[in-house]
């Protein structure tokens, strides 16, 4: 079987070989700045050789096909710890923003219910002086406006955080849709045996950038993909995409809807658990904190004053007992003055003395309530210090455990780096061996031309 | 190929690296700027909501000492205002000793007893003085505490009341800041106004003149003794003062203590860190700008 045409078609197929080799590494310098980008190999076989006579004769190169180097596993560790930032990071964003509520600044709750308290002790001290009074009132209304903006602005916060959410199911959808795409196209190509895999490298971009989203799970049959959220949402099954919806809840914030099924609270990680997480937990409760500590504040100042009596003169000649000096006390958002008379201050413990500042300095007066446990049993100011404590905590922690998974993604990108990534150092020297190998190749071809040239001259010599 | 491929780009995790260290340095920047190492709740929780109590604290001392500020025009506005009823009853003791003497004409009688009236007029102006607006001998009325009463012996009647305020000057610290009027005036057997007008009556009668002088003498006595109440309020104020003071520099080096950065750890972490960025920036200059595709000419 060996002949001088076998020769020449062993070599011509080094040519093509070589070639498709030399195609596989220009991909890869193409593409050397492409994100999500898996470097090409090409697999070079022998081809099976051929026995005549008890002589194995090769029969040359066969370029299997291109492959495209990937770590499946590796890919999906990189999207859990994807769906884990996401979450961390939406949530530390967001709380960053609530924390700058609670920075000591002098005119933080804190310091507004010491200020209130510091007046009060100055009126003690010339209980019927109306500037006093009057600067007790201006303190009162200090600290209930810096309530007022506090839950005013935690709960623009929590409405922008629900803007984002809306925001992020729509990203959630535009994503899976575009894989949906991807995933009939490769099933396609796949279907007729061809390489997809620079749609599977696009795929892959794509799962990332979902994950950050939300939690996927991924599961992988023959050519196709079905994607989840970890409680079992459909997203994407093979070429449909199933999108995801949203709905007004009670409280006026949009709930997350799979077919028809509510899955707010069924999400794990991702952007939108993170969140959600603040929208739906972290700021009412600090909220419902500031509601506990305006309520029980205002409340225990409101009992104290109807405790004395204040300057105004019954029509028996007497002073009459204290009333409310706060309303809205339910609510930080609605916590307020609701005197502007500065008389109406019940410094007086008894009916008969206006002088008299028994109701400012005594244990059931105004300025007691500062060091009493009125507030779901603590002082004011340690329970604003707890929530302060809260909120601070929950910064702190989360930065940590952000910092960390930071830290742990980059590794797992190095390494996928490492896999797939493509090196110009190593694909120069590919370059280099495939040019020669076909250098060679061609070499072999023109020495054959010239066996057959001697091979037919022979002939002619002969005849 | 038998070694390790290692990732062929490294930029993101310099880069990574590169924001930390700006973090850092952001971070290491405040805290010089401000001097403390707590500038938001999350630099340390813990430490943030002990600096809230401490806070609230020191605004408590504060507040004690701008009331011991306060007090202190009140205790001395009464203090003297007693010195001077004791110098008046003084001179109308003078007067009476020099009525008793026999050898004065009526006339001279009778302008003695000008004076005396002026004394009592005195006296009863006094017994109304006002701090800041707020009558001082009223309890805790808020009138006028002594009106002319020709109905009354002493001619003079108290309208204030009895009270008495306590003003905060400590934590548990309850000072007593007041006499009322009628203790201080109306003195059991010491009623200085009593004893100025049977002085007037003696005086123009020529009778009992001794007698007079007497209970000008036991009011004056009496009198006196009150006056020591302000002394003391006034002392009593002062040593607080004194220790609160203490207490305000001690809850500062608390404040100190938990939110104070350490400059020279700070600057030196500062330096530290340009540093290994200066290194980062550096090593991504260093990053091979060529491959081997530039030896292949």
């Amino acid at each position: 079987m060996s002949s001088l045409f076998g020769a020449l078609s062993i070599a011509s197929g080094a040519l093509g070989a070589e070639q498709g080799a030399m195609d596989a590494t220009t991909n890869n310098v193409a593409n050397v700045n492409t994100p999500g980008y898996s470097r090409l190999r090409p697999v070079l076989t022998e081809a099976d050789p051929v026995v005549e006579n008890s002589v194995t004769y090769g029969q040359g190169v066969t370029l299997q096909k291109i492959e495209s180097l990937r770590d499946p596993i590796l890919q999906l560790r990189i999207q859990d710890e994807t769906q884990q930032q996401g979450q961390l990071s939406a949530y530390n964003s967001a709380l960053q923003q609530t924390q700058v509520q609670f920075t000591s600044s002098g005119s933080d709750i804190g310091s507004e219910i010491s200020n209130l308290f510091s007046s009060l002790s100055q009126l003690s001290t010339d209980p019927t002086n109306p500037s006093l009074r009057q600067s007790v009132l201006t303190a009162a209304g200090n600290m209930t406006t810096v309530f007022n903006n506090t839950a005013n602005s935690l709960t623009q916060q929590q409405a922008n955080v629900d803007l984002e959410v809306t925001q992020a199911v729509q990203q959630v959808n535009t994503i899976t849709g575009q894989i949906a795409g991807l995933n009939s196209q490769i099933s396609q190509l796949q279907g007729v045996g061809q390489d997809a895999s620079a749609l599977v490298d696009q795929r892959d971009v794509l799962i990332g950038q979902l994950s950050g989203l939300i939690d996927v799970s991924t599961i992988r049959s023959d050519n196709s993909l079905t994607l989840t959220t970890s409680s079992g949402a459909p997203l994407v099954v093979g070429g449909q995409s199933f999108a995801l919806s949203t709905q007004t809840n009670a409280s006026g914030f949009q709930d997350i809807y799979s077919q028809g099924k509510d899955i707010t609270s069924r999400l794990t990680s991702g952007q939108l658990q993170g969140l959600i997480q603040v929208r739906d937990t972290v700021i009412p409760g600090v909220i419902s904190n500031l509601n506990t500590l305006a309520s029980g504040l205002g409340n225990a100042l409101n009992t104290a004053n109807a405790n004395g009596f204040d300057l105004i003169q019954q029509q028996d000649g007497t002073l009459s007992p204290g009333g409310d000096i706060f309303s809205g006390q339910a609510a930080a958002a609605t916590f307020k003055v609701a005197i502007t008379d500065p008389n109406l201050i019940a410094a007086s413990s008894d009916n008969t003395s206006p002088g008299s500042n028994g109701n400012l300095v005594g244990p059931a007066g105004l300025s007691a309530v500062q060091n009493a446990s009125v507030v779901d049993g603590q002082t004011p100011t340690n329970y604003y210090s707890n929530i302060v404590f809260g909120v601070g905590n929950a910064v702190s922690n989360s930065s940590a455990e952000l910092a960390s998974s930071q830290l742990l993604l980059n590794q797992l990108q190095d390494q996928r780096g490492s896999i797939s990534g493509v090196s110009l150092d190593e694909e120069a020297s590919n370059m280099v061996q495939y040019q020669r190998a076909y250098d060679a190749a061609a070499n072999v071809v023109t020495t054959i031309n010239d066996m057959l040239y001697t091979v037919i001259n022979m002939g002619t010599l002969t005849g | 190929m038998s070694s390790i491929r290692v990732n062929p780009y490294p930029m993101p995790d310099l880069l990574a690296a590169i924001e930390q260290l700006q973090q850092q340095q952001t971070n290491a920047t405040l805290e010089l700027a401000t001097g403390s190492s707590i500038n938001k709740p999350s630099d340390n929780p813990a430490g943030d909501a002990q600096l809230i109590k401490i806070n609230d604290l020191s605004s408590q001392v504060d507040s004690f000492q701008r009331s011991i500020s306060a007090l202190s025009g009140q205790f001395s506005t009464a203090d003297s205002t007693l010195g001077s009823v004791v110098t008046v009853l003084q001179r109308a003791i003078t007067l009476g000793v020099e009525g008793a003497n026999g050898t004065l004409s009526d006339t001279d009688r009778q302008a003695i007893g000008v004076e005396l009236k002026g004394i009592q007029s005195q006296l009863l102006s006094l017994a109304n003085t006002s701090y800041q607006g707020q009558y001082i001998f009223a309890g805790t009325a808020n009138t006028q505490p002594f009106v002319v009463d020709p109905s009354q012996n002493s001619g003079v009647r108290y309208a204030g009341n009895a009270g008495t305020n306590s003003v905060t000057i400590g934590a548990g610290y309850q000072l007593q800041v007041n006499l009322p009027g009628s203790q201080v005036f109306n003195g059991p057997g010491a009623d200085v106004f009593q004893a100025i007008s049977d002085m007037i009556t003696s005086m123009q009668s020529d009778t009992g003149m001794d007698t007079a002088v007497t209970e000008l003498g036991t009011a004056l006595n009496y009198v006196s003794g009150q006056q020591a109440f302000y002394g003391n309020a006034l002392n009593q104020t002062q040593s607080q003062q004194t220790y609160l003071s203490a207490q305000s520099v001690a809850l500062s080096q608390q404040q100190n203590t938990v939110s104070a950065a350490d400059l020279t750890a700070v600057a030196s972490q500062l330096a530290n860190d340009q540093t290994a960025q200066t290194g980062a920036l550096d090593a991504i200059g260093r990053l091979p700008q060529t491959s081997l595709f530039d030896y292949l000419k």
